[in-house]
């Protein structure tokens, strides 16, 4: 089956007073579709850099890059876009949720920016509040809300257009344990249901919820394992 | 559309979150809005529709001018008018107006009515037609047959109460019998000011005349005809009738105007754009503030935006939603500008004497009207995208990724944020300093204008004026003899030190002057032509002492210089330096051109020169002559009194009436009065330049604080770094003061070439205006940089109060 991503000598370096800085060095990496991957790493190592490129938030490497057969290193920005808007959804670590909308309004920005007809956009959001059980806070404000709502809210508008890929940066870095659980039972669910999901994480116990372990160190793919491997260790 | 609701009720959302910010915004763009709206309105007025005929654009007026001579506009001699009428095809109507001013009596109080002679065709020509009553007919165009009048609607309801039966009364028209047969429609009063019609007829002698130009010609253009056809037509005429009479023609040329430029005028044309420009450059000032203010709001809002791209919103869709923010903003600015515009029409009209306001094309069209609206809503679009769009832009480019990070500052975009702010303080203060030294070059030029009209002493002055009518005062002894008992009554008035007589006084008819030609004797014939012209005024041989107008040598007129002794004439300084130049003028002989009878006058003084407007940047040379010798029929009266002249009025006019009851006695008003009258209208221009330079001076500050204050608050964590380091309070003092003063300099750098320009155009327009004027070159860049300095200093008081531990661990 065609990988959902693949990489090939893929490169990030920065202008450093005449020499140049790689923050990713040669990445030759290939997920499948249905994959649960933890990119991990000490600080540094260039993970988020590397889930930045992979949700095409980043367009300034060099290598190959395939999303679904398509060489995103040949597209323009535009293209880019719609490939990401299509296919890809983001959960952070501080959740960036956008404090001036309510949580329904949250929701709908994805929607908006698809241009998703306005009814479509209501019923969508609906079954999302739905889904993650946060019917009763359509009207709040995100400073209304407790760090594991808002990250139920981030994860609702994360997924709420079913994209094929959901990418997450520390989803439970700013979470206690119950909720970081919680969140981590959701992300399990989703991928069962047939999403992608890669995450960065510092997290061992957060990684067990995947299948495979990407070990970055000064930019290089140090290491690759199944999760059950780091878990049982 | 849907998601532009969406766009739309966010942006509202946000402008109420900050509403701090959004009223500071919103009341700057209120500032240039609403002078915007309302410079504009008056634009609309003066420029678009100074003439309220439905026709106008299908009306030309054809004039003479003489560069030479820097005649921009003058009428028309009898006979070339004849000629276009004959031969121009272009127009289906050629009409023409002379000014008049006639006494009405016999009928109540004796009034001087402002009138206008005009041929039969002329209110066809303009395509209108009387409210009561008809038309001139042709016939009443040929002499002894024109003794009809068509009342304006203003006089025929003040003077007749509306009468219904109006028409076919019989009027005294300077003692002549004439027939009311029309009264024109409400608000027409073409040419401006008008009160009544009469019309013109041209006798043999004057149909073949090519001096005397005394027709102002309207034309009426021919279905399927241009202004492009007119005007070669007129010129082509024009060359044939140059190369027949080429004596009469020398030097002057044709010029063909559409009625709403000749109506306005040039200097209110010149004045209206002036201010045009410099509501322009407020209104750019207030958006370089918005902008400023939305930078810093937008710089705030990274985090957002950058999960919005991360969301899948296109930088187009950002940049969208920011730019709907600011045109919120500016809509909302626009909304507070029209009340503000409201308040300034009021303001403008309710100041402006009626006396004046009669004579200005267009005064009575200005209103917000539809245009004016859509104008602000067009001005509030452009405003917002002006405002908006580089911030937006300069927002949507941020680096997602690192924003997106907990410690992500994106510091690329932020120094190029913060150059471009400083770009935008620089062109306010340059914007600001062109717009201060503008209106300090007219308040000052306005100043001066007040100053040397205190030569004259006006406080204490009474002037009124009076048209003897030719039927009942022929004879040049009549009307000397009338002129000696008028001076002698007056002056026996209690409280009256001294009574004087001249045809006009400085700022007088509206500061309106007439030059007429003289001849010199002994100057060859072929110099006759030059630009030999003079005011010609006659005085009673008081006049000088009683205006307070110095003699330079030889004598002024005496009570000897009488009908029976030698001509004499007294000139202006101006006069004797510019047609004088290197000899002794008096004793010399000089000739009005065209006198009847040609007299020779020999100079025997000459006088200070008198400022007789404000408009005239140099004095204008005048021909003096005693009223016995040339005793006229319009005159000025002037009275110097002890007390407040106004109070005198009753006292002028009984002693008047006891002399010749018909006689009306008309614009009776101390000097200080007809002085401010006739200046009111550059008054207005200083006033509301005034009013500019200050809104732009405190928007500029506004921007400089705004500027200063975001980025003391951006370096905050910088500022306690060198303050842990060892920086002292007034090292830190001097960092945040001198980012600031030294945009202020650029900015006054490059203002001052530009101010430069400005004063260059203005010291053309207006007395007392010089481009070197170092007030306004020195004293007022250096109030900008004390202004600038102030608000630097609050934004530095700030930073050095800035605790170091907590400024690190600022973020």
């Amino acid at each position: 089956m065609e990988p959902l991503i693949q990489f090939r000598s893929l490169e990030k370096s920065y202008d450093a007073g005449g020499s140049k800085f790689f923050v990713l060095r040669r990445i030759n990496l290939a997920i499948q579709q249905g994959e649960f991957v933890t990119i991990m790493g000490p600080s540094g190592a260039g993970k988020s850099t590397l889930l930045s490129i992979i949700g095409m938030l980043d367009s300034a490497w060099t290598g190959e890059y395939y999303f679904l057969g398509e060489a995103v290193h040949q597209l323009n920005n535009k293209k880019r876009n719609e490939l990401h808007k299509a296919n890809i959804g983001f959960v952070f670590q501080s959740y960036h949720l956008i404090d001036n909308l309510t949580v329904f309004e949250n929701l709908e920005v994805p929607l908006s920016y698809k241009n998703v007809p306005h009814k479509e956009r209501v019923s969508l959001v609906c079954d999302a509040l739905d889904r993650f059980h946060i019917v009763g806070k359509k009207d709040l404000f995100p400073n209304q809300l407790s760090g594991g709502q808002q990250q139920l809210v981030g994860v609702a508008r994360a997924v709420i257009l079913h994209p094929k890929l959901l990418l997450a940066d520390e989803p439970t870095g700013n979470l206690h344990s119950a909720q970081g659980d919680e969140i981590m039972e959701l992300f399990k669910k989703l991928n069962d249901g047939g999403t992608t999901i890669i995450q960065v994480t510092h997290s061992e116990r957060n990684a067990a919820y995947g299948n495979r372990i990407v070990q970055l160190k000064d930019g290089w793919v140090v290491n690759e394992s199944a999760a059950a491997t780091v878990q049982s260790a | 559309m849907d998601t532009i609701r969406q766009d739309i009720r966010y942006a509202l959302r946000m402008l109420w979150k900050h509403r701090f910010a959004t009223f500071v915004c919103a009341g700057a763009l209120a500032l240039g809005m609403g002078a915007n709206t309302a410079i504009f309105s008056m634009a609309e007025a003066f420029l678009r529709h100074p003439v309220p005929l439905d026709e106008v654009n299908r009306l030309l007026a054809v004039v003479d001018s003489k560069p030479r001579q820097n005649i921009e506009k003058t009428s028309v001699a009898t006979a070339t008018y004849l000629e276009w009428q004959e031969q121009a095809l272009s127009f289906d109507r050629l009409g023409a107006y002379s000014w008049d001013g006639v006494n009405f009596t016999g009928d109540g109080t004796p009034q001087k009515i402002q009138d206008f002679r005009v041929t039969t065709n002329f209110f066809s020509t303009l395509g209108v037609q009387p409210h009561l009553g008809r038309d001139f007919l042709p016939e009443e165009g040929e002499p002894g047959k024109n003794q009809e009048l068509i009342l304006s609607y203003g006089l025929w309801e003040r003077r007749y109460a509306a009468d219904p039966k109006i028409l076919g009364k019989v009027v005294k028209v300077d003692g002549r019998p004439f027939t009311i047969v029309g009264v024109m429609g409400k608000g027409f009063d073409f040419p401006m000011s008008a009160e009544a019609w009469l019309p013109m007829a041209f006798d043999a002698k004057q149909r073949v005349d090519r001096d005397d130009r005394p027709l102002w010609v309207i034309g009426h253009l021919r279905p399927g005809g241009s202004f492009e056809q007119a005007k070669a037509e007129i010129l082509t005429i024009a060359q044939h009738q140059a190369a027949a009479y080429p004596d009469a023609y020398k030097d002057w040329q044709v010029r063909v105007l559409p009625l709403g430029e000749f109506a306005t005028g040039d200097l209110t044309r010149q004045y209206t754009l002036l201010l045009l420009g410099a509501v322009g450059f407020v209104l750019l000032i207030a958006c370089a503030d918005v902008a400023n203010v939305q930078f810093a709001r937008v710089s705030g809002r990274q985090k957002e935006l950058a999960v919005r791209a991360a969301m899948g919103a296109t930088r187009g869709r950002i940049v969208r939603q920011l730019l709907i923010e600011s045109v919120m903003l500016s809509l909302f600015g626009a909304a507070l500008g029209i009340f503000l515009a409201l308040w300034i029409l009021s303001v403008i009209l309710s100041h402006m004497p009626p006396d004046i306001a009669r004579y200005i094309a267009g005064w009575k069209s200005i209103h917000l009207d539809f245009g004016a609206f859509l104008f602000t809503f067009g001005v509030a679009l452009a405003s917002g995208l002006l405002s908006g769009i580089a911030p937006s832009l300069m927002s949507s480019r941020t680096n997602i990724s690192e924003t997106l990070k907990e410690s992500g500052r994106g510091a690329s975009s932020g120094r190029a944020r913060h150059r471009l702010r400083s770009v935008l303080v620089v062109a306010e203060i340059s914007l600001s300093l062109v717009l201060l030294v503008g209106a300090g070059l007219l308040v000052k030029g306005f100043n001066a204008l007040l100053t040397v009209n205190q030569q004259y002493r006006p406080e204490s002055l009474l002037t009124l004026n009076l048209n003897l009518p030719e039927l009942q005062y022929p004879q040049r002894s009549v009307r000397a003899t009338f002129h000696d008992r008028l001076l002698q009554s007056l002056s026996s008035i209690p409280q009256v030190q001294s009574a004087a007589l001249a045809t006009t006084v400085p700022y007088g008819n509206g500061g309106g002057t007439d030059a007429d030609r003289f001849l010199i004797e002994g100057r060859p014939v072929e110099q006759r032509e030059e630009s030999r012209t003079a005011i010609m005024e006659t005085v009673s041989p008081n006049y000088f002492a009683v205006m307070s107008i110095g003699l330079r040598d030889g004598r002024v007129f005496t009570d000897s210089d009488g009908d029976s002794t030698q001509p004499v004439a007294v000139i202006s300084r101006s006069l004797a330096s510019r047609y004088f130049a290197g000899e002794n003028p008096l004793g010399k002989k000089v000739q009005v051109a065209g006198s009847k009878p040609e007299v020779w006058l020999t100079v025997v003084g000459i006088v200070e020169d008198v400022r007789y407007n404000w408009i005239q940047k140099d004095a204008l040379p005048t021909l003096y002559r005693p009223y016995r010798q040339n005793p006229t029929y319009y005159t000025t009266v002037v009275l110097r009194t002890d007390d407040n002249p106004a109070k005198f009025t009753s006292a002028v006019r009984s002693k008047i009436a006891a002399i010749d009851p018909d006689l009306p006695i008309y614009e009776v008003k101390p000097l200080n009065q007809v002085i401010t009258e006739s200046i009111v209208g550059i008054s207005y221009v200083a006033a509301m330049m005034a009013g500019i330079g200050i809104i732009a001076l405190v928007l500029a500050t506004v921007g400089v604080y705004g500027v200063m204050s975001y980025s003391v608050s951006e370096r905050t964590h910088e500022m306690g770094i060198r303050m842990a380091m060892g920086a002292s309070q007034g090292a830190i003092n001097r960092l945040v003061v001198g980012n600031g003063m030294l945009l202020t300099v650029i900015g006054i750098a490059i203002g001052l070439p530009l101010a430069f320009a400005l004063a260059r155009a203005l010291s053309s327009l207006l007395f007392g205006v010089t481009a070197s004027d170092p007030f306004a070159f020195i004293g007022l860049p250096l109030i900008l940089g004390a202004v600038a300095f102030l608000a630097s200093y609050l934004p530095a008081r700030r930073a050095v109060r800035i605790d170091p531990l907590t400024a690190l661990r600022y973020e």
